[in-house]
């Protein structure tokens, strides 16, 4: 059993499962195609901007489920800006860590969580929508996991380049050709930026 | 110790009948000899094999000299496709098998794709099965193997071997014919006389025999480089030490396998009806992956359960203590969904939502009850906390 006893317990009996009807901020990361998907809904104070209320669905595995349930724990009750500062790794150390594999679920878990805060944020003016650039790919590779270790292709200086002109997005990742998880890197970096309409032409080099 | 836990993972290993340990247990304190000419044990061990070899032979209406021991069906998957290719490689270099075949030997394919063999890869149709008349427009001047996986490892699509073979006999040369039949053997009668398979793979511990030990059958003819070199103990084609008592087991296991072979496969076939039947009708949005009825191997139920994930259920009925499988990339080594379901065109959720049940002699009805009635829970459960099922109720 590669769980920990935390990790399965959050999966069985999992915290803050549901919907807000009236949420204050939605957003949804992931999808079906992947094999994970997760919905975070925000009650917050606009006074005091303190999560009052935090629920979440989850489509995927028990890591991706009980990651959900631990980050939604973490954040009922902090303030919008403590909420933002949760980390995946953060989330993964409560949960008493999690196989290498499954180090992506918590990123998606706190990637969700950060989503819906901003979108909170913008539509309260409390932050300007970023311009697009080289850099917002890079912060978005420092979200691609390389699971063969539990950690981002980033950190592991798995990227040895990025470029962006005119709408064609270039990166270059170094993994070898044998690696099994070769497709899946590749595959969570075109998850990590199908969102962005700026970029026309994504190229990933291996 | 947890109560007896529910297995349904048959088509990876079953549970030894337990008749075979007596047998196994004789041979490793008694008969443990090797074979040999002339000496009393040694011949006393000949014999014993050459009397496997004609239990194991008759079964699928072969010789026993056409009967082969192996560590297992890898094993015999290997010696015989690499076999084949470096016997017959001066009279061809392309190759053909499915994308939905069974590992071993997609991995042997790409092995010598990379030596510079062509490959064409069969695709199949939505329920698995791979036609002759594909194989049939494969075929090149230069094509020598076919391989086929004759019951399906993920959705037990049973393929058309007597059709391969019609199509293979009528080509203007010799092409030679290689079947896994791993999920096959003891799941329904073969006929060696009435197919022309050239080598056939076999695994003791799919039909309640040991593990570590197979047979792989090669017509007589049939020319096989000698791939595992060593000393020729029982045969110059798994070359080495032989493990006596689990052939021992492995033949009793074989004995009761095909002492009444209709009955056995029938009470699969009753066992996996009644799960489908029960899944299909209990629990909505589910459909079933491979060919429906008796173009699926007995023993094997796989459905594709929407708007949930494979693995959270697998962990759940693992955690109630049910063992089963599942064909999503969160539960694969790679991270990767099951090939065989998407190549029949199902989506990611159906291959991420797929579910394995399979059933064997030892798997009891009461057993079945159990696992719907708490799969029922689970999906329910799951899919409360799925946000595209309130995408599809909304």
């Amino acid at each position: 059993m590669q769980y920990s006893q935390k990790v399965l317990d959050h999966f069985m009996k999992p915290h803050n499962v549901g919907e807000i009807k009236d949420a204050d901020a939605v957003a949804t990361e992931g999808s079906p195609a992947c094999g994970d998907q997760v919905t975070v809904y925000l009650k917050i104070n606009e006074e005091t901007n303190v999560i009052e209320d935090i629920k979440f669905k989850s489509y995927g595995c028990a890591s991706n489920i009980a990651t959900g349930s631990m980050i939604t724990d973490m954040a009922m009750g902090k303030t919008i800006d403590e909420a933002l500062a949760i980390t995946w790794r953060d989330a993964m150390e409560e949960l008493d860590g999690l196989p290498p594999t499954k180090a992506h679920c918590s990123v998606l878990a706190a990637d969700t969580l950060h989503e819906a805060i901003k979108n909170y944020q913008i539509a309260h003016g409390q932050r300007k929508v970023q311009d697009f650039s080289k850099d917002t790919i890079i912060d978005e590779l420092k979200h691609v996991i390389y699971p063969q270790v539990g950690e981002d292709i980033v950190t592991l200086k798995m990227v040895k380049y990025v470029g962006f002109d005119d709408g064609v997005a270039i990166i270059d990742v170094e993994i070898p050709s044998f690696d099994k998880y070769r497709e899946n890197v590749a595959e969570e970096i075109r998850e990590h930026l199908e969102k962005y309409e700026q970029i026309k032409d994504l190229q990933i080099n291996m | 110790m947890e109560e007896k836990r529910i297995y349904l993972d048959n088509c990876v290993t079953t549970k030894p009948d337990p008749q075979i340990f007596g047998v196994m247990q004789e041979y490793w304190e008694n008969e443990y000899w090797y074979p040999a000419n002339f000496f009393t044990a040694g011949e006393e061990i000949n014999a014993k094999l050459d009397n496997f070899k004609a239990l194991m032979g008759k079964t699928i209406n072969a010789k026993a000299d056409e009967i082969h021991f192996t560590r297992g069906g890898t094993s015999a998957n290997n010696i015989a496709i690499k076999g084949l290719l470096m016997a017959n490689s001066q009279k061809g270099s392309h190759i053909i098998c499915s994308v939905v075949d069974y590992p071993d030997i997609l991995t042997n394919y790409a092995f010598f794709e990379k030596s510079g063999f062509e490959v064409t890869y069969l695709k199949p149709d939505e329920n698995g099965f791979v036609s002759a008349d594909k194989l049939k427009e494969a075929i090149r001047p230069d094509t020598i193997l076919f391989s086929t996986t004759w019951a399906n490892h993920v959705v037990g699509t049973i393929q058309p071997v007597d059709e391969y073979t019609k199509v293979l006999q009528d080509a203007d040369h010799k092409i030679f014919m290689h079947v896994d039949a791993g999920q096959a053997y003891g799941k329904f009668s073969m006929d060696m006389d009435k197919v022309g398979i050239d080598t056939m793979s076999v695994s003791a511990h799919k039909i309640h025999g040991p593990q570590g030990v197979g047979f792989l059958y090669k017509r007589t003819k049939t020319p096989l480089a000698q791939v595992v070199h060593g000393v020729n103990r029982v045969d110059n084609l798994e070359t080495g030490g032989i493990n006596i008592g689990s052939l021992a087991g492995f033949a009793k296991a074989v004995e009761i396998t095909f002492a009444d072979l209709d009955m056995t496969t029938k009470k699969l076939r009753e066992l996996s009806d009644y799960l489908l039947d029960r899944i299909m009708k209990e629990i909505p949005d589910v459909e079933l992956n491979g060919a429906p009825g008796q173009g699926r191997a007995c023993h094997n139920i796989n459905v594709s359960i929407d708007y949930i994930e494979g693995e959270a259920m697998g962990m759940m009925l693992d955690l109630q203590g049910i063992t089963a499988a599942t064909g999503s990339a969160c539960a694969s080594q790679g991270l990767k969904p099951s090939y065989v379901l998407m190549a029949m065109g199902k989506n990611h959720m159906q291959s991420h939502g797929s579910m394995k049940f399979t059933v064997s002699k030892f798997t009891t009805k009461e057993e079945l009850d159990i696992t719907i009635d708490k799969l029922k829970d689970i999906v329910v459960e799951l899919r409360r906390r799925s946000p595209l099922y309130q995408e599809k109720t909304n």
